[in-house]
């Protein structure tokens, strides 16, 4: 219960430390924003480690076996988990199962050929170390290449040829609305494209295709806008319902007792600043 | 000196009142609520009904790409489509591609899987956790869920899960939903599972993502989408106009549960607020405009 509480303080000062920087650049959004950016960056770190590099990586080198049914490279192999084990006793687990011992993770089959993505992801680190730095660029390359690869195929498939079959629409469908809807998507394709066609001045006839063309755009940004808007009320009704949550007496009132607080705060540090000014 | 009316005031108005004044706008409503009507979109409808006439047996990937900072937009999402799903019987294999992801699809389970329908895990619904490497998994996905997926969030082998025993590849599940605040997210399940294997795709998305996704919709990529927090709340009434009216496939936990689902409507609770507070908006920016041409007027004057 006590941890509820202490949880809905942490939440409502930050909440609170935050929304302060509307009113100007203070040392509560200070903290605030500096303990999100750790605390973001080792929540990230954590998960990926124990939800991938864990189970996908080691779990497919070592997958758990009966040590003593080993023979040959894999008693090597597995004696190279069982140091591992003796540094990084959690990562690299060894278990004791009806008086007979496993090592290993999970039970995916053996698959060697991580061992590549396992020296990839080690050139990595190898960054920190400027004389060997440069093995990164080995990493880098793979990284760039796959993205490149995968991104090329799912954005020419789907976005271009997928996006242009659909703007291939009939003039005339023998409905009025649904007829001016194609046509006035088809005009707006064409002249948003010509906008971005320079090989040509616009002017004259040019000029006036153009010119329909950001007309087209300008309703897109409009939209956007309304749209973005729309969004960041959403996430401040959001965060006052969380406020409004916690400013009850079983959360020891935290909403206004810390608001209260940092209004105080805030308007001393303000006052000082503004005295040590003149 | 010229005489300095009230709207070329408001041209140099200080930028916090009009702060104050949003926050007055949203904070009221969330306490004195006053039940605005919430008519449903063709978008949202779309959403639903591809949803909806799914078959019982079907199974639906869900995908969670979204974090505590879009939260009030998505959540509500995520609890009212997990309601419609579970209300139909259909078995749910949720993922995550962000970190963030996993925290949010477990609060969820923990609400509608475990209290309110109390489903059993691994049967009826499994959470397979978080995966770095963004479209890749989804690519991996189309492959071989095993291979991406060895264990759950709860760190079961794959193999041990019964709601996976028939689903090796993504081309195993009859529908993907996306729950998505950004990159990777909804575009990414439409370009590298939605399209190449043929499988329905919709999305419940942020309101800045809306225009994005829109001609994926309109070229029948993306079967509808629930657009922000207002999509959320017209999804919230249909679910529940669906289960009073007794349309379609209903469960009977379903039915007991609908008072439950009534009485938890956040989406719906929240649109006096948004409704209001875009009232506001459009009211400073008209009168935003009205100073600014009131001053080059005086300006070109002098």
């Amino acid at each position: 219960m006590y941890i509820g509480i202490l949880g809905a303080w942490i939440a409502v000062f930050l909440t609170l430390s935050i929304l302060s920087y509307l009113y100007e650049d203070n040392v509560f959004y200070k903290f605030a924003e500096h303990i999100f950016v750790g605390v973001s960056a080792a929540h990230w770190a954590s998960i990926a480690f124990w939800n991938q590099l864990q189970p996908n990586l080691f779990g497919r080198l070592w997958p758990q076996a009966e040590i003593a049914a080993l023979d040959g490279f894999q008693k090597f192999w597995y004696g190279i988990y069982h140091g591992l084990h003796i540094i990084f006793g959690k990562i690299f687990p060894e278990a004791t199962i009806n008086g007979v011992l496993y090592r290993g993770i999970g039970d995916q089959p053996q698959n060697l050929t991580y061992l590549i993505a396992f020296v990839l992801g080690l050139f990595m680190l190898f960054r920190l170390i400027p004389k060997i730095g440069w093995l990164s660029r080995w990493s880098l390359a793979y990284v760039i290449g796959m993205a490149a690869g995968l991104r090329l195929y799912g954005y020419m498939s789907s976005d271009v040829i997928g996006q242009i079959h659909a703007t291939m629409l009939p003039l005339w469908t023998g409905d009025v609305g649904s007829s001016i809807n194609n046509i006035i998507l088809i005009v707006g394709v064409l002249t948003g494209l010509f906008y971005f066609f320079f090989s040509v001045e616009h002017k004259g006839a040019l000029k006036v295709v153009s010119r329909i063309g950001i007309y087209f755009l300008m309703i897109y940004f409009g939209a956007s806008f309304g749209f973005a808007v729309m969004g960041r009320i959403s996430l401040l009704i959001g965060r006052f319902n969380d406020l409004i949550l916690y400013s009850g007496k079983e959360y020891g009132f935290a909403t206004p007792i810390l608001l209260v607080v940092m209004i105080v705060v805030l308007i001393l540090t303000t006052r000082k600043k503004k005295s040590e000014e003149v | 000196m010229a005489k300095v009316s009230f709207l070329e005031k408001l041209d140099s108005l200080d930028r916090r009142i009009i702060f104050l004044i949003i926050a007055l706008v949203v904070f009221i409503p969330l306490l004195v609520p006053m039940g605005l009507p919430i008519e449903t979109t063709q978008l949202t409808e779309d959403a639903f009904y591809a949803l909806d006439e799914l078959p019982q047996d079907a199974k639906i990937l869900m995908s969670f790409e979204y974090g505590p900072s879009t939260k009030p937009e998505i959540h509500p999402m995520a609890i009212s489509v997990l309601r419609h799903l579970f209300s139909k019987g259909n078995k749910v294999i949720i993922m995550c591609l962000w970190p963030d992801g996993l925290f949010m699809a477990n609060e969820v389970l923990d609400l509608v899987a475990r209290q309110e329908f109390d489903l059993e895990y691994g049967v009826d619904y499994v959470n397979l956790g978080y995966r770095p490497g963004n479209e890749a998994i989804i690519k991996g996905i189309t492959k071989s869920f095993a291979a991406n997926f060895s264990i759950d969030s709860k760190g079961t082998s794959i193999s041990q899960i019964p709601i996976m025993h028939d689903v090796q590849t993504a081309r195993d599940v009859d529908f993907i939903f996306s729950l998505s605040a950004g990159y990777p997210g909804a575009i990414e399940w439409v370009l590298y599972a939605g399209d190449p294997l043929q499988i329905p795709v919709s999305s419940g998305n942020t309101s800045i993502q809306v225009n994005q996704l829109l001609p994926y919709v309109k070229s029948g990529q993306m079967k509808g989408i629930i657009a922000g927090m207002p999509g959320a709340a017209e999804y919230e009434t249909m679910v529940i106009r669906k289960i009073e009216n007794n349309i379609g496939i209903i469960t009977d936990e379903a039915r007991e549960l609908l008072p439950n689902f009534k009485e938890r409507r956040n989406a719906t609770k929240f649109m006096d607020a948004q409704s209001i507070a875009h009232l506001m908006i459009v009211l400073f920016i008209v009168l935003g405009n009205i100073s600014f041409f009131v001053k080059r007027r005086k300006q070109k004057k002098y």
